[in-house]
Order: structure tokens, then C-alpha cells, then sequence
């Protein structure tokens, strides 16, 4: 197995090629953020919030999309990068009606936490205020797109993980939005399995089981990675 | 009303601070002050006049709560037109048996079409968001303030939503 030398925020690190960048810093201990990131499916670079410099690369990568070269020199904690994720977590916040308060993810939310650990005090944007639906057609489970942060953790688990594919985007820009099928009510779904990844994937009070009240929502995002994981052993 | 949280705390404030006015204890004008905790977002003519007005008179101008700092449920009515809204609390709602009627006193408020938080309309020194805002955060910026310090969130690690 080759080994390969990359520099971290000053600090040597070795480790083997095709790892990304979020992976090496994650197994050393170096904080970045994410939201769309979700051990067990596939990284897409949504969020924005895992950019880091490379020395000889002008613009901001993100790590969860990037692959590790030798001797790359990284860096993720420059006053640079801690501003976009500011700006980036405010535009969260901006884009789709949070209101902490009466979510069901209160206290136990991803958006909630990454505000705190970016130091989301206020927010300096104008909020959209977007017209959004909930869709409560299923028997279990609601979706409310005030929410919903486009993250797609719950398109690419139910694609992936479970193989139903129920999930998918649509739209661009503002208007983009999390559909079932095509653009049906979740109840009316036929791709729907009712396994509840989704609900554990969603960073946020988007997707929920009905019968959890406001602020006792219990996600467990690890499940997914455990169960990618458990399927790969040989019986 | 959340400030009553900080409990007995609010002994030493009372030790730097003369609190003047208080909207639960008195109607007095608002005299030059040093220091207002703002608590609300402005939804109608009555709040937009009110806040310009505080903001004249205060040096510094703290916005207390998430309502005056993003609105928070005060701000859901943006996602509708202001009539539907106010005919569906007064007219059209099922607990009003089809009697109701749409207040038209002149001396009603008139509601703005949105909601917006104050750092909209006015300059916000500080801020200190949370629903209901975190006694130990007010009582940090309030004793900050009175030391003339400046209080930083981000370091304090008292961040609070919802």
C-alpha cells in the first residue's frame, strides 16, 4: 500500500491516495463542517460549508469532493474560510422559513448546531420568506420544506441505501425543491418503501415521524453508515 | 419579561443601571437612555414609529429574542398575503361561528404587509437571540454593557435558537 504525505494547517499528515480530504481530516481530528456530507452515500458538494484552501489552487474546493495528492498543503481554518461559513449558514437561514422554536428538531438540529459553532449570532441577510408546502400524505411520516436546507442526504439514502429511489430535485434556484416520484403527493408514492432513512438522514426538522411533538425529535444519521457497513460483510 | 429570568442577578444590575422604563411597569416617554433591550419584531406603523423613536433615544440598542432578531413566529404570517391572514383570524375562522368582523377602530394599529426584524429598520448594536433568550447570554451582555465591554457571542459559547 503507498503512502502519501499531505500538510494539514501546518501539520504533516500521511496517509493513502484516493482518500478525500474530508476523510483525512476527520480520522485526524480536524474539525470541518459539513451538512450534505453523510457517512455511507455518496458526497456531493452541496452545502458549501467543507471548502478549504490548497496552496496553488485559487479558488475554494470542498473536502468532501476532493481526493488527497501528495504533498498537497491544505488548510481549513483561515479567516477566509470561517467567513464563507458564516455567510453560508446565514444564507441556510435566509433561504427557508427556520423557526426554531416551534420545530420538532428544536435542540437536536444540525442547522441549529452549525449556527452555534460558526458563531451565527444574527442574520445579516433579507429572509426570502418562500411559499413552501408540507406534505403530511403519508401514513407515517411528514415533509415540510420550510425546513429542508437541499442538502439531498434523503434523495441520495433512498437511492443508494434502500435502491427506491422515491426522492429526487427538482426545479433550480429558489424554486428547487425535494419531490416524491414525480412531483406527488409522499402518501400517493409508489416507490416509497416507508423505511424511514430518509428521516434519519434529514440534518433538520424537515422530514419526521408523526407521532414526535415539537423538540423530541431523535435522529440517528449514523444507522445509515452502519448499515452500508454491515451489508459489505461476508456471511 | 424574559430579563426577570436572570434572577436575583438582576440586583447587580440594578446596582449599575437605573432601569426608567419598562412597558409592563409604566407609560412614561421614553427619556434618553443609555442602554434599551428591544424585544419583538416591527409588524404594523405603531412598532416602526416606536423603534425609530427608541433609537433616537438610546446609545446602545439590543434586540432581545429571536423575534426581534429574525423574526422568528411573528414573521410566519410573511408567507401569506396580510388580508387572508387577518380575514382568516377575524372572518373566515371556524371559532369565529361566521359572526366575525374585522376590527376597524382608527385607533387599531395598522399591520405592515411583512414582518421584518429590526436590524431591518434601525441600527442593532447587540443582539441576543433565543426563544426564550438564555438568562445567563442576557445576563453576560448586560454586565458586559454596564462595564463598557463589548459582549461577544461567538466566544462565549452561549448561542441560543429557539
Amino acid at each position: 500500500m503507498t503512502t502519501i504525505t499531505i500538510q494539514v494547517n501546518g501539520k504533516q499528515l500521511a496517509t493513502e491516495p484516493d482518500k478525500t480530504i474530508l476523510e483525512v481530516c476527520r480520522a485526524n481530528d480536524i474539525e470541518i463542517l459539513t451538512m450534505c456530507h453523510l457517512k455511507g452515500v455518496m458526497d456531493v458538494g452541496a452545502c458549501r460549508l467543507c471548502l478549504v484552501e490548497i496552496e496553488g489552487i485559487n479558488k475554494l474546493l470542498s473536502a468532501c469532493t476532493t481526493k488527497v495528492a501528495a504533498n498537497m498543503v491544505i488548510r481549513t481554518d483561515t479567516e477566509r474560510i470561517k467567513k464563507y461559513q458564516r455567510i453560508t449558514t446565514e444564507l441556510f437561514f435566509a433561504e427557508r422559513n427556520h423557526v426554531c422554536s416551534v420545530c420538532v428538531a428544536n435542540g437536536k438540529c444540525e442547522l441549529q448546531q452549525l449556527g452555534y459553532k460558526v458563531g451565527m449570532d444574527h442574520i445579516r441577510y433579507p429572509f426570502l420568506y418562500p411559499k413552501c408546502e408540507l406534505d403530511s400524505s403519508h401514513a407515517w411520516y411528514v415533509i415540510d420544506h420550510n425546513r429542508c436546507i437541499m442538502c439531498t442526504r434523503c434523495v441520495r439514502v433512498c437511492n443508494e441505501v434502500e435502491g427506491a429511489h422515491n426522492w429526487d430535485v427538482m426545479n433550480r434556484g429558489t424554486q428547487v425543491r425535494v419531490i416524491s416520484d414525480f412531483n406527488s403527493p409522499w402518501g400517493e408514492s409508489v416507490t416509497c418503501t416507508s423505511c424511514g432513512k430518509c428521516v434519519h438522514a434529514c440534518p433538520t426538522g424537515a422530514i419526521w415521524p408523526k407521532a414526535i411533538v415539537q423538540g423530541q425529535l431523535e435522529k440517528k444519521p449514523g444507522i445509515i453508515n452502519e448499515l452500508v457497513e454491515k451489508r459489505k460483510m461476508k456471511l | 419579561m424574559s430579563l426577570l429570568d436572570i434572577d436575583e442577578r438582576i440586583l447587580e444590575v440594578a446596582k449599575l443601571a437605573d432601569i426608567v422604563k419598562c412597558p409592563v411597569v409604566d407609560g412614561k416617554e421614553l427619556p434618553e437612555v443609555d442602554i434599551t433591550l428591544v424585544e419583538g419584531a416591527v409588524t404594523s406603523d405603531e412598532h416602526l414609529e416606536e423603534i425609530l423613536h427608541i433609537r433616537k433615544q438610546s446609545k446602545i440598542l439590543v434586540a432581545l429574542g429571536d423575534c426581534a432578531v429574525m423574526t422568528n413566529v411573528t414573521g410566519m404570517r410573511n408567507y401569506f398575503e396580510l388580508d387572508d391572514c387577518l380575514n382568516t383570524a377575524y372572518k373566515t375562522a371556524i371559532s369565529n361561528d361566521g359572526q366575525g368582523e374585522m376590527p376597524a377602530s382608527p385607533f387599531v394599529m395598522h399591520l405592515n404587509q411583512k414582518v421584518v426584524p429590526l436590524q431591518e429598520v434601525v441600527h442593532v448594536d447587540h443582539v441576543i437571540p433565543g426563544c426564550p433568550p438564555d438568562a445567563n447570554t442576557i445576563f453576560y451582555v448586560l454586565s458586559e454593557l454596564l462595564n463598557n465591554r463589548i459582549p461577544d457571542l461567538s466566544d462565549v459559547k452561549k448561542l441560543h435558537y429557539g
